[in-house]
């Protein structure tokens, strides 16, 4: 069942990163402006590993420091920890040391390092700070350069295109990722519910089943700000047939925007999700953290597909924790997406990048990839999967939920739909439209247009 | 006799620097002024009337951003919020610490144990503990809650409700009044016991005493309480960041978080000096109101 599951995943990550990624990439900005013939240049420039301008050697005899940052919880931390230290047994004149932490303010610290140049030598990058922070390609080295140290072969076209911007592969993927839903079916069977949801309508029976059989406390999914945006895309996305952004433009009208948002707020009405302030007012800072989720509350969540762990662990009682099926909203396509987890980079002011290179293929290509197993999620590298399979690394949950995810969704991601005036906590425009929508001091209408309005000004402001 | 002429012996310059020999003493502290005080805050000014970002440089210059500072309903809205949380905490943590510094002054059992428990939550200031301490009282199932349902009082949803959430932050900065509360206690301690036992002679009665003799007396103190507790309120950032991210609906944003927000979210430097700039001023212009309005109602027995 598992090997059938590996090879399912393989086939299917290759698949949808095809159909996913490369189109991303086209719809990048960097190479919006001469869209056909520049993807197709990326594409050619991607494919070459073997165009290292100069041959390179590790220096296994002077000593070197390497610097590594990343951010993850607890498990991850160990991972690379350990994963360092083998690093460290096979040079050991390198020296690495590690700066990492927790997602909730990481970008901030990263980002202004990244601007004054003192970031990591290696570093754990989110995709759309390739766009974000480097678009021209000032801040992270190019890895094709390297290419007779890192075993590029390892990725697909596809999932190093999406990681070249400035026609300049400025990280490789450690993984591809997409939403999908998780339950804790006990909680599901407490309301009289043997099957995981699988259409909207059961979303909505679910609803009304928690709040009459378990109480106005008891729902079937929380979602935050973040995740109602996903989660309306994949909506909009499955109901119209067309992907959220191409050719950096938004391709949805304010009527089928708001359309999307009552599909919200539906959920809503019917008790499926809790409202923003009731969320707000339970005073948590993660689902995973919350009472709520802890003591089986709030009974679903959707998620990334290489996030389940904590949620799982996180229960009083996980023996329901499930994963469940992708929700097709519309007729005219899956929807969804999925990218780049996130890339490993490095960084223009490493002074030893031949050392960080050999580090990045020995954490994602070599001996590493057993230690890190699917700690950043099932991962992206052909040799890398194959070492963490090997040695047994792979959480069957993580593997399941990614094979469902890559086999599902089919549309592209436009690596500003993350940027972080959108996508905020506290200030983004999604923020701001969710829970003024939540809030009802927003009606639809209003609504769709500030979402609009704040979609279109990050997509020219990085036109 | 000997000195005369090696005095005639040193050249000007070996003389200039015998005569400002303290000068090289300060120029460590001058060094560090000039530039980590000095340098960032004339270049934050110049930066104010620029569109600079971390990572897409200037592109514009001129006072775009101050017109967008006072004409954008987000940032009007975040200045009236920081003004409102200033004339809540400020008052409320005056008159909070110089009640228990009134109290504490008193020969009480155990009176330095209990100035120190007092001291310990400004010692603790905004970190992780005291944002889960936070959330845990008042969050909809909280202490907070639980107590007002024991009397029958169904508490309001603290962290969601967008003016009890603001409440709840006045209340962090009130309750971390430690640092007032000692100079209150200092300033009681210098009062003349003499003026008390003539004020009781006349028949005067404690309360009478406080307000004429007690509050005239540390006039100078409140006056230094308020000045630096007003810079203080307006400069909030602990707080609303640990504890609310500014939320619900900007409610408890303030400016200092909307400062950060745009230098290290937005990465829109321009913006983020402008506002720092408008803060500065903001707190410059009070200050020089409270100053000249000291000679009204400040005593100086001296």
């Amino acid at each position: 069942m598992k090997k059938a599951i590996s090879l399912g995943v393989a086939a299917a990550m290759t698949a949808t990163l095809l159909a996913g990624c490369g189109t991303a990439a086209s719809s990048a900005p960097a190479a919006s402006s001469e869209a056909a013939s520049s993807t197709e240049a990326t594409s050619e420039a991607a494919s070459s590993e073997a165009t290292a301008t100069e041959a390179h050697e590790i220096n296994t005899t002077d000593p070197i420091e390497l610097t590594i940052s990343w951010w993850g919880g607890d498990s991850r931390h160990e991972a690379y920890q350990k994963a360092i230290e083998a690093f460290q047994e096979k040079y050991p004149n390198i020296t690495v040391s590690p700066t990492y932490g927790a997602w909730s303010g990481w970008e901030e610290k990263q980002s202004t390092a990244l601007a004054a140049d003192q970031g990591s030598d290696v570093m754990q990058v989110n995709w759309n700070w390739l766009y974000q922070y480097s678009p021209t390609g000032e801040k992270f080295v190019d890895l094709r350069d390297y290419s007779d140290i890192i075993d590029l072969t390892q990725w697909t076209d596809a999932a190093k295109n999406a990681c070249t911007v400035a026609d300049s592969l400025q990280a490789v993927p450690i993984s591809m990722t997409g939403r999908i839903f998780y339950w804790n079916m006990n909680t599901f069977k407490q309301a009289g519910i043997e099957k995981v949801p699988t259409t909207y309508d059961d979303l909505i029976a679910a609803g009304k089943a928690f709040q009459e059989k378990l109480g106005d406390d008891y729902y079937p999914l929380a979602i935050g700000q973040y995740d109602r945006m996903i989660l309306m895309t994949f909506y909009l996305e499955s109901k119209y047939g067309k992907a959220w952004v191409e050719n950096n433009e938004c391709q949805y009208t304010e009527e089928e925007v708001v359309d999307g948002l009552n599909f919200i707020d539906s959920l809503e009405d019917n008790h499926v999700i809790p409202t923003r302030p009731t969320m707000i007012a339970a005073g948590f800072d993660s689902i995973d953290k919350s009472q709520e989720w802890i003591d089986g509350k709030y009974a679903g969540i959707f998620e990334w597909d290489s996030a389940p762990s904590k949620y799982q662990s996180a229960l009083a009682d996980n023996s329901g924790f499930t994963v469940g099926e992708e929700i097709k909203f519309g007729d005219k396509a899956n929807g969804g997406f999925s990218k780049v987890s996130m890339g490993m980079a490095i960084t223009k002011s490493c002074q030893h990048p031949v050392e960080a290179a050999a580090l990045i293929d020995f954490l994602w290509n070599g001996e590493g990839a057993a230690i890190m197993g699917s700690e950043c999620g099932i991962p992206a590298s052909t040799a890398g999967l194959a070492s963490a399979q090997a040695a047994d690394a792979v959480k069957p949950l993580v593997l399941e939920a990614n094979t469902k995810v890559l086999a599902f969704v089919d549309m592209p991601l436009d690596p500003y739909y993350e940027s972080s005036k959108l996508k905020d906590t506290t200030d983004g425009i999604y923020t701001d439209v969710f829970d003024g929508l939540s809030y009802d001091e927003y009606d639809p209408q209003e609504a769709a247009e500030i979402l609009l309005d704040g979609v279109s000004g990050v997509l020219s402001a990085n036109a | 006799m000997s000195s005369a002429p090696k005095a005639t012996q040193r050249t000007p310059f070996k003389r200039w620097c015998d005569e400002n020999t303290g000068l090289f003493f300060l120029i460590p502290w001058i060094l560090g002024f000039l530039i980590f005080k000095a340098y960032p805050f004339a270049s934050s000014l110049v930066y104010s009337f620029t569109d600079l970002n971390f990572f897409k440089g200037i592109s514009q210059y001129g006072i775009m951003n101050y017109v967008e500072i006072f004409t954008s309903r987000k940032t009007v809205s975040v200045l009236l919020t920081t003004v409102k949380y200033a004339f809540i905490t400020v008052p409320l943590k005056l008159v909070f610490a110089l009640f228990i510094a009134y109290i504490l002054n008193f020969k009480i059992k155990f009176v330095n144990l209990f100035r120190t428990v007092y001291y310990i939550p400004s010692i603790l200031g905004g970190s992780v503990a005291i944002a889960v301490l936070w959330r845990a009282l008042f969050k909809d199932t909280g202490v907070v809650n639980t107590i007002l349902g024991f009397f029958g009082i169904a508490g309001p949803d603290w962290l969601a409700d967008k003016t009890w959430a603001l409440f709840v932050i006045c209340l962090l900065r009130v309750w971390q009044f430690g640092s007032a509360m000692v100079l209150f206690l200092a300033a009681l301690k210098g009062v003349p016991a003499d003026l008390y036992e003539a004020a009781t002679i006349d028949g005067a009665t404690k309360t009478r005493q406080f307000f004429s003799i007690t509050v005239p007396m540390i006039t100078p103190v409140i006056f230094y309480n308020l000045v630096t507790q007003i810079a203080q309120a307006f400069q909030e950032f602990n707080g609303p960041y640990i504890i609310t991210q500014g939320g619900p609906r900007n409610a408890t944003t303030l400016v200092s978080l909307l400062v950060y927000n745009y230098a290290f979210k937005s990465n829109e430097m321009g913006m983020a000096c402008a506002l720092a700039w408008v803060m500065f001023i903001a707190v410059a212009l009070l200050t020089v109101i409270a100053f000249t309005s000291q000679k009204h109602w400040v005593y100086y027995a001296d």
